[in-house]
């Protein structure tokens, strides 16, 4: 069990900077309106939309039921134009909070929504990892696999951010979506799971892409480039090692087109 | 299909908490027997309007030169919790260090705001200046995982290091996710629990959602009327169970589901938390009439408290049941490790908790709430709730340590 592979039938990717991804060859997906109500789209912010468009889509694209689903939603700030809103009132003791903006500011708003809009009572987690969001949001998803076999939506996302913050982080907004299984049926490409990489073999180390590395440092969640880049030419990136961060120890997963070698 | 999940139970190897009961097991456990409210009025910071909280009086440990980058009321609270003498979480750690390999253990934390308290002073300060004060550091403080990692280097640990933020299931879903970790074979042992210290978000956010109460709250109650808030720091070790650790209490299951309803209301008939507790007893293959004591979420708001006692008794019809948050405040983001903590002194000390401030269970219930202590009990298997807003729903399953 402890290196079996998870497959991914899908990946999608929303940003309203429609040229974000130009550089590397993909394309990305506009916020999709249609697919959330009024009522909820007035209340959400972009972060929620752009997570709710790319995940929506890797369903549509997989051809799976979000209702069953169960979600990883990885992200480094979240609802951080919210809280930052909410922060920036706080001084003043007079002022009042709105309450939909409270409930608004937790990190599992997307989630939230997204259970809400499906009608999906299957779970739904939360994370953030720094810069490690996206390694850590497909571990998670991984390890999900493992123990609770069937498919799975990962999304990763993070908007723009106010520059005071943690510049350069949040300069751009962008979320990606897969939808992973633990089945190899009608999958695009299989993963192993997500490990620390150490450089024993030279000849396999993964390619840190000095331009993704600088573009990861103002969007976190493009951390998934490499892998959305072998998804769009899975022959030419078979057996490769797929770098999930940009700094400090650096995951990998190694990524396999179909047909697949024995285990 | 139960036999299709690879749901195996993990060892607990050892737990601590810090909170408004005091500092460490001992502390928290005599509190529990004491039973009596010390929920006060907020004293760390002002807030235009009265509430209790509870607060943590208990001094805290000062951050090591070498990390004050990610010093913070959250990663001071954690620091308490991980050196407890006693309660030894951190000589676990080092023990788990020798056995299995610093890249075999892993740091999964709960929390609702992490450092955000040290962010709303920044934040008042830019508001003026125009600027951040030189020392915001927004990653290492203010970020869900700054904790997180903030033990991990303390620790000296290299194996996966995470937040889980879904407010206040935070901390019960961080433990599922160690749980996961080992049982798929990715670490040998992980240091898991929940963190959240008070703040002013979450207190005048509450506020404007009418949830709070202005006198101490009294879950479950006829006349309760909302929540207080609290603050605490609560860690668990979970390792790979084996024949040495058998012995010792075991996380047998975590059910997860979402209420799929409203972002802070939950579900009316309780859909999603009945359905975290038949996956929690799904998963770990037992039958409801198993659990010797359920640990309730029972915040003290009107609309929580009926409906978890609505889903209680549908999934039970009867159980012995209490809820804890009138001793420690609602801890928000550490509710569901702190309540793990809670249940784990239950099976040690094989007695059932009560229920501060309760004094009559509201009419409409059918669920059995326990208001006193009740010592010599026989405790083997006990359950704790957790539910958040977004309707993120987990229900921990405990076994005690047997001879």
């Amino acid at each position: 069990m402890i290196n079996s592979r998870i497959y991914i039938k899908s990946a999608s990717a929303c940003s309203p900077e429609l040229n974000l991804l130009d550089a590397f060859g993909l394309s990305v997906n506009p916020i999709d309106n249609t697919l959330i109500p009024g009522a909820m789209r007035r209340r959400t912010s972009l972060t929620t939309r752009i997570a709710i468009t790319a995940g929506t889509a890797a369903c549509i694209q997989a051809q799976v039921d979000p209702k069953m689903l169960p979600s990883v939603f990885a992200s480094l700030g979240g609802e951080i134009q919210v809280t930052d809103a909410l922060c920036r009132l706080l001084p003043d003791p007079d002022a009042l909070l709105s309450p939909t903006q409270f409930h608004n500011s937790v990190h599992n708003t997307t989630a939230g929504y997204w259970s809400i809009l499906h009608e999906c009572q299957a779970p739904t987690t939360a994370i953030a990892g720094i810069d490690d969001t996206f390694a850590l949001g497909l571990l998670e998803a991984w390890t999900q696999l493992q123990v609770t076999p069937g498919d799975l939506l990962l999304v990763c996302y993070d908007e723009s951010w106010p520059q005071y913050l943690a510049p350069p982080i949040g300069e751009q907004a962008f979320a990606c979506a897969f939808v992973l299984s633990s089945e190899p049926d009608a999958a695009q490409a299989a993963l192993t799971r997500p490990e620390i990489y150490r450089p024993t073999d030279p000849n396999l180390a993964p390619n840190l892409d000095p331009s993704w590395s600088k573009l990861v440092d103002s969007a976190p969640a493009t951390a998934a480039i490499p892998l959305l880049s072998a998804l769009s030419a899975p022959r030419s990136a078979n057996n490769s090692l797929i770098p999930l961060n940009n700094q400090g120890a650096i995951w990998c997963t190694h990524f396999e087109a179909p047909p697949y070698a024995n285990p | 299909m139960a036999n299709s999940q690879a749901f195996k139970p993990v060892t607990i190897s050892a737990y601590s908490a810090i909170s408004h009961c005091g500092y460490g097991n001992a502390a928290l456990y005599q509190a529990l027997r004491g039973n009596r409210s010390s929920l006060a009025p907020l004293a760390v910071f002002e807030i235009p309007f009265i509430t209790q909280v509870g607060e943590i009086y208990t001094p805290l440990p000062s951050i090591s030169k070498d990390l004050k980058v990610y010093e913070s009321r959250n990663a001071q609270v954690a620091l308490a919790a991980l050196n407890h003498p006693e309660d030894g979480v951190r000589s676990a750690i080092e023990q788990s260090k020798s056995r299995y390999g610093v890249d075999r253990i892993g740091v999964v934390l709960g929390t609702s705001t992490s450092g955000l308290y040290e962010s709303e002073a920044a934040y008042a300060k830019f508001l003026v200046q125009h600027k951040m004060p030189d020392d915001f550091n927004f990653v290492t403080r203010h970020a869900y995982q700054a904790t997180a990692r903030f033990l991990q280097k303390e620790l000296g640990l290299e194996g996966p290091c995470y937040a889980i933020s879904t407010a206040c299931s935070s901390s019960a879903k961080a433990i599922a996710a160690g749980q996961r970790l080992i049982v798929s074979g990715v670490c040998d042992a992980v240091l898991v629990g929940g963190v959240d210290t008070l703040c002013r978000l979450t207190l005048r956010g509450f506020k404007s959602l009418d949830l709070l109460s202005a006198t101490q709250c009294q879950p479950m109650d006829q006349q309760r009327c909302g929540i207080n808030i609290g603050e605490a720091g609560a860690l668990l070790v979970l390792e790979r169970s084996s024949e040495t650790t058998s012995t010792k209490a075991q996380l047998l299951a975590v059910g997860e589901s979402s209420d799929a309803y409203h972002m802070s209301s939950p579900h009316p008939e309780g859909r999603g938390a009945m359905l975290a507790m038949n996956k929690a007893l799904q998963f770990a293959g037992l039958e409801a009439g198993d659990i010797d004591y359920l640990n309730l979420h029972a915040t003290g708001t009107r609309i929580n408290d009926q409906v978890e006692a609505l889903a209680v008794y549908q999934v039970f019809n009867e159980v012995r049941c209490s809820g804890t948050k009138s001793l420690t405040g609602h801890t928000l983001g550490a509710a569901g490790a702190l309540e793990a903590v809670i249940a784990l002194l239950a099976l040690q000390h094989q007695f059932i908790p009560g229920t501060a401030n309760l004094e009559n269970v509201d009419k409409e219930f059918n669920c059995q709430v326990i208001k006193n202590p009740i010592e010599n009990q026989k405790l083997n298997i006990v359950m704790s709730n957790s539910f958040g807003f977004g309707g993120n729903n987990a229900s921990l399953i405990i076994a005690g340590h047997h001879d």
